[in-house]
Parts: C-alpha cells; sequence; structure tokens
C-alpha cells in the first residue's frame, strides 16, 4: 500500500513526540556502570527513517534536536548541557541520522527486514555519536578540554576514546530497539492486514 | 519505587499567559528574533557582540513582563560547571600569549587574552540560555508550530515542505502528553510484573534487552494511535486540495518592523566585526 503524505506527517509527529519525552525524561538514557548513561533518544528518529523514509526521519531528527536545545537551555543537568545550548551541536548533528539510517535499510532491497532495519539502527547511532561529538570538538574544544581536565592537543583522542566506549554500545542498543520495534510494527501491520481480508472474503 | 512520575518532568518550555506587546507579536517575528541572538552567540568570535547579544533577552524580559529573575534562574544549575572549566582554561596558560598580564599568583597567570576568552563563554551560554527561555515563555504551543510555517512560507515556494512540517511539529505536541501518560502506564505495568528493567543485568546488550519491554509497547501504541489520527484526517480529505488556516498569524505593521529590525540586527551582528577590522586595517 502506498503510504499517504498525511500519514508519514502523522507519524512522524507521534515518533517525535516519542523523542522528545525521551529528552526530557530520564527515559531516554540507559543508566550504565560508571555513572556514563547511554542515550537511546536518537532511536525513534531511526524507526521513523526506516518506516516511513528519510524526509519523515529528519522531521523527527529536527523534532529530538530541538528538543535536546530547549532542555539543555531551560533546564541544564549536566557539565554539558552548556555545549548542548548550541544549536550547531544539539540541533545540526540530528539532521543526517535519518538519511543514514535510511541509507542502510535501502542497502538490503527490502530482504531480511529484522536484520536490516537493525544494521539500519546500528548505522543511525554511529552518525550521531560521530557527528555530535565532533560538533562539540568543533565548537566546543576549549571548554571541553577544561572539563575532561586534558591538554587542548589531546582532545581529539578523549573524544575518540568516548566515540569508541559508549558509541559502539550505543549503536548495539540502537541496532537492538529498531529491529524489534519494526518487526513488532511491520508484524502488526500485516497481520492486520490479512485479517481484513479474509473477513472480506468470508 | 522511584522515578514513576514522568508526568511532572514533562514540561518544555514554561508559556506563560500574558498579554504583552513581545506576547502579541506574531510567531515568525519571535522566531526570528530568537534567531538574532542565538546565531550570534553561537558563531560570533568578537567578546564585544556575544555581549551585545546577551543584553538583548534582557532587554525585551520587561516588554514581556518576563522578570529577569525567571530568565537567570534557569541557568543556575549549571554555573558550577562552568566555573570549573573557566577555572581550568585559567590554569592552563596558552602558549605564544603576549598579552596583557593581569593577575600572577606563583607560576599561574591570568592574562588579558585567557580573561576574555573564558568571559565569552560564560556569556554565549547565558545569551543562548535566556533567549530561548524567553522565547518558550512568550510563545505558545501552537504558535510555535505555526511560526514554523510562517517562516518558511518564503521557502515553500521551491517546494520546501513549510506546511506538513508545522503540522508534524503541531501533532508532536500533542502527542507529548499521550505519549507520557502511555510511558507511564507500561512502567508501571511491567514494575507491578516484576520487571527491573535491567537493575541488575550487566552488559549492554543485556541492559538494552531489558529496556524492550517498555520501548515498544510505547513505540507500537503511539503508532496505532498515529495512524487512526491519520485515518481520520484522511476520511476529512486533509491534504486533498489548498487548505486554509484557523488563526491567522500574518501580524501587522509593528510586526514587519520588528521582523526588519530583527534581520538587519543579525546581520549586523555577524557582519558588524568583518567591517571593523575591516576599516581599521584601511586605515
Amino acid at each position: 500500500m502506498e503510504r499517504s503524505n498525511v500519514r508519514k506527517i502523522v507519524v512522524a509527529g507521534a515518533l517525535g513526540a516519542v523523542s522528545a519525552v525521551m529528552a526530557v525524561t530520564p527515559l531516554g538514557y540507559l543508566p550504565w556502570f560508571g555513572g556514563a548513561s547511554l542515550t537511546i533518544m536518537h532511536i525513534p528518529v531511526i524507526i521513523a527513517a526506516v518506516l516511513e523514509g528519510p524526509l519523515a526521519g529528519t522531521a523527527v531528527g529536527l523534532v529530538f534536536g530541538v528538543t535536546s536545545l530547549v532542555r539543555a537551555a531551560t533546564a541544564p543537568v549536566g557539565p554539558l548541557d552548556p555545549l548542548f545550548a548550541n544549536p550547531l551541536v544539539s540541533v545540526l548533528p540530528r539532521l543526517f541520522i535519518a538519511a543514514a539510517a535510511w541509507g542502510a535499510f535501502k542497502l538490503f532491497r527490502g530482504k531480511a527486514s529484522p536484520i536490516a532495519a537493525g544494521f539500519a539502527g546500528a548505522v543511525g547511532s554511529i552518525v550521531n555519536t560521530v557527528l555530535v561529538l565532533l560538533a562539540l570538538g568543533l565548537v566546543g574544544a576549549e571548554q571541553l578540554s577544561g572539563l575532561f581536565g586534558v591538554d587542548p592537543g589531546a582532545l581529539p583522542a578523549a573524544l575518540a576514546a568516548l566515540a569508541l566506549s559508549n558509541g559502539l554500545v550505543e549503536a548495539a542498543a540502537a541496532a537492538v530497539f529498531t529491529s524489534s520495534v519494526v518487526s513488532a510494527w511491520r508484524g502488526i501491520e500485516s497481520v492486520r492486514g490479512k485479517a481484513r481480508l479474509s473477513e472480506e472474503e468470508d | 519505587m522511584k522515578g514513576l512520575e514522568f508526568w511532572k518532568h514533562v514540561s518544555i518550555g514554561r508559556y506563560v499567559e500574558s498579554d504583552s506587546m513581545v506576547h502579541r507579536m506574531s510567531p515568525s517575528t519571535k522566531y526570528l528574533w530568537l534567531l538574532a541572538v542565538v546565531l550570534p552567540a553561537s558563531v560570533s568570535r568578537s567578546a564585544v557582540v556575544v555581549a551585545a547579544v546577551t543584553l538583548l533577552p534582557l532587554v525585551l524580559a520587561p516588554l514581556a513582563r518576563v522578570r529577569i529573575r525567571f530568565l537567570l534562574r534557569g541557568i543556575l544549575p549549571v554555573l558550577p560547571f562552568v566555573a570549573l572549566a573557566a577555572a581550568i582554561q585559567l590554569l592552563i596558560s596558552w602558549p605564544n600569549d603576549g598579552s596583557l598580564v593581569l593577575a600572577a599568583i606563583g607560576p599561574v597567570s591570568v592574562t588579558a587574552r585567557e580573561a576574555l576568552a573564558v568571559l565569552t563563554m560564560g556569556l554565549r551560554f547565558v545569551a543562548i540560555m535566556t533567549a530561548i527561555g524567553l522565547f518558550t515563555s512568550v510563545t505558545s504551543e501552537g504558535d510555535t508550530a505555526r511560526g514554523v510555517e510562517d517562516l518558511f512560507a518564503p521557502l515553500a515556494a521551491v517546494g520546501f515542505p513549510a506546511r506538513p512540517l508545522a503540522l508534524m511539529i503541531a501533532v508532536a505536541f500533542r502527542f507529548i502528553p499521550i505519549v507520557a501518560g502511555e510511558f507511564e502506564s507500561v512502567v508501571k505495568a511491567q514494575a507491578a510484573r516484576g520487571a527491573d528493567f535491567g537493575a541488575g543485568a550487566r552488559g549492554p546488550i543485556r541492559k538494552a534487552k531489558a529496556y524492550l519491554p517498555l520501548l515498544v509497547p510505547v513505540t507500537i501504541r503511539a503508532l496505532e494511535r498515529a495512524e487512526a489520527l491519520a485515518e481520520a484526517m484522511e476520511a476529512r480529505c486533509y491534504g486533498t486540495g489548498p487548505a486554509t488556516r484557523y488563526v491567522d498569524t500574518a501580524g501587522g505593521a509593528a510586526d514587519v518592523l520588528a521582523r526588519i529590525v530583527a534581520l538587519l540586527w543579525t546581520i549586523a551582528a555577524l557582519a558588524g566585526p568583518a567591517v571593523a577590522a575591516a576599516i581599521g586595517g584601511g586605515r
């Protein structure tokens, strides 16, 4: 069935709301050992990209980015929040998650849907991590080296370590979540379609 | 068990109903003024420009009948971190710093350049945070979505989906309380069945799997509601022809003037330092 424009808009809005709720409550973070937390707020963006295409996904990415911008600016809690009050860090990188995830999903040409969705989740998550850290490094190099207590020259190494440790784990988590949600939703949709048709035939 | 009441944490912005002249401005005008602060504050390298845009929200706040203390209070929680960053910034001396030494205690010295850098960094935070705080206190949720459509209306001529974007933002706002409610009921239902959401699990994959019984139902229920809403809108022929708007947000002459001033301000703030340097260099 061809997806109508209205459907795309409304589904993007609903997933944007899921992302926004995660961003403003503790739900968006998986507590992990060592006080570090993994973010799962970008997963609705990837799900929107897989289900409704790159434009809808980018719109959800915009909502996610703006929500994290507003939250960092109006209710900051962590040491990095002042940096996220900058739209170059909080909004701009998030606009590219959907295109990357959608491209990864399309590589499978519609085959092996759960694996394709998981792969899209991992790719989208890695793009998010890399671009956000890149923006952080470019925009807030001075403050960051102060926060981490490292020399400005050692900052790229510190950011790369963060990308590897947190980023890979986040990518794995994103793969699990995207794959589960997409296959659950596709399952519901196909079952519904069958049920409707069988009712018609009876 | 703590952390079950997400409801009270869910507030994006904090709209304050009032009838000030800033409240009466059209949403797109407010967006332009927001950009006039946030854009120079985040990209400008000039301390003078950053200081000037920091003053802007504080000047506009009394006009909007928003107390300045209310805006500044939002910054309090991050002050310790900013102070720490500033302190370390001051401790690490820059190579080839030939500027005036303001103070020196033993090997640690504070130069004019370092002090200026720290001051600019702090002002950037204050400018962006107060500007967004002010914007969200004078703009209602509906206006936030309508403003997006107005703002991107010029781009709609070249095919930019301004109206779908505005509709999508309006839907997101409408869904936020619903999704928050869903999260709360699913968390409570799973907790009643003994779910601990991975509190004892080790390893990131297991941790993520423990969150699946929360994330999957909430997302699926949001998608189901979206399908129902889309069906209802299609049944009413949304998107089949030209649509009109219920609320008119075009604004009057004062709005047009305010928009022009905002644009001029932004251009001046971004291009000003370069122009000043060119004039200074030409002498």
